[in-house]
């Protein structure tokens, strides 16, 4: 299948950041969280492939169309939510979304006007009297009212209030079940995301260094307490270490191989739990360059 | 189908849906034939992704609970007595054995550890 977007060797330079040289990619039915600390990259990915941003070098597509600045059509399959909402500020959210809904031929106004709705957004206001919360959802109405079939958010839940936020989480997991859909979400939020990524691909300092299946991490990751009597202990996939006399905690990302080295040095009392999708992204986030053990 | 999903358990929640599909084929609550939804109704009613719901459905086909038609879904199997009292017995086994062990350690002995069980039992089954 046409993959939802591809990055091949992008390279963006700023004089005090470096974006890439990233690849990346996404298979349309699924979701990959794109999470890093802020400053990480995140947005100026986004940007450069959406075209607010024009990259040094490199190749970008969306389902199979380069994005060529000079032509928009494969514009027309990307919905986008950013950090900034840019309106007619003395035009209503209704004059808004009709100005918009002349770029897109799939445009429905009956799935604007529903979707308002459900995000409890008045539309007869003017944009610059709208709160915080009430520009990103003219944001989202704006985003999804053409039926895009990439989704691209950057923190898009930032401002609104838990009640809608659950309803727009609901509209995205509308918006995949018919599977030819894909999202790409970034946050440094990881709750907002643990439940709906399929994927997570971490990003720091401009490199994406990390991409894994959502399961993988909660398979693979655990906490494991124990207790051995020697002053030589070194173990491999950990990442945190703690003793206090010959009692031991640790993180590990592969717990299998690490159960086996503790049963080889003849470890005692072994609990081992398992960690939350947040409680795991800190710690390879923490870990700075973190290499899966094979 | 309705499942308590939680994120604030230690179990994965592609674990608890395992476990409680399994308890609902066991119990008969779903009987054989019965179609599951399907990965991405899951999904979007239950508010998880959709591999976690894929790797759960494998899972349970690899327990031999479910199959998979080709374009049609996902169905509860059908399951023998025998091996349904198998695996109503492994999970005991496996519910019952870390508070055994712990028991144990805490300094009771073989014959009063059996004494609870068999006052528990009693307990439960006077009950029902």
């Amino acid at each position: 299948m046409e993959k939802a977007f591809t990055y091949t060797n992008v390279i963006k330079t700023f004089p005090d950041f470096k974006l890439g040289p990233l690849d990346l990619d996404l298979e349309p039915g699924t979701v990959l969280g794109f999470v890093g600390p802020n400053g990480a990259g995140k947005t100026t990915t986004i940007h450069c492939l959406v075209g607010l941003l024009r990259a040094d070098s490199g190749e970008m597509t969306v389902f199979g169309r380069s994005n060529n600045l000079n032509k928009a059509d494969w514009k027309l399959d990307i919905g986008y939510v950013g950090e900034i909402h840019v309106f007619y500020e003395r035009w209503n959210g209704h004059q808004n979304l009709n100005f918009l809904s002349q770029f897109y031929p799939n445009w429905s106004p009956e799935r604007a006007s529903a979707l308002a709705k459900r995000f409890n957004l008045p539309l007869d206001k003017r944009a610059k009297d709208l709160s915080t919360g009430n520009r990103v959802k003219l944001s989202l109405v704006a985003a999804l009212a053409h039926s895009p079939r990439l989704l691209l958010l950057d923190e898009p839940t930032s401002g609104i209030d838990p009640v809608v936020r659950e309803e727009v989480l609901d509209v995205l997991f509308e918006v995949l079940e018919t599977g030819d859909r894909a999202i790409f979400y970034a946050t440094h939020i990881l709750p907002e995301i643990s439940r709906l990524a399929d994927e997570l691909a971490f990003i720091d300092h401009g490199q994406v260094w990390f991409r894994t299946p959502k399961e993988d991490l909660t398979e693979k990751w655990r906490k494991i307490y124990f207790t051995l009597a020697r002053d030589d202990v070194s173990l491999a996939a950990i990442v945190c270490h703690e003793r206090e006399g010959d009692r031991h905690q640790v993180v590990c990302s592969d717990c299998a191989s690490t159960l086996v080295q503790l049963k080889e040095l003849g470890a005692g009392n072994i609990q081992e739990n398992p960690m939350s999708i947040e409680e795991i992204a800190v710690q390879i986030l923490k870990g700075g360059r973190y290499v899966e053990a094979d | 189908m309705l499942l308590h999903l939680t994120d604030l358990s230690a179990e994965p929640l592609q674990a608890q849906i395992i476990r409680q599909i399994r308890a609902k084929i066991l119990a008969g609550e779903l009987s054989a034939g019965a179609d599951l939804p399907s990965i991405r109704r899951f999904a979007r009613e239950h508010h998880i992704s959709v591999i976690t719901v894929q790797r759960a459905y494998e899972g349970l086909e690899r327990e031999g609970l479910i199959h998979s038609r080709r374009g049609k879904g996902f169905f509860v199997s059908q399951i023998t007595e025998r091996t349904k009292k198998m695996m109503a017995k492994e999970k005991l086994h496996d519910s019952l054995q870390p508070g055994i062990e712990d028991a144990l350690a805490e300094g009771l002995d073989k014959e009063e550890v059996k004494n609870v069980i068999q006052t528990l039992l009693d307990t439960v089954t006077a009950k029902k």
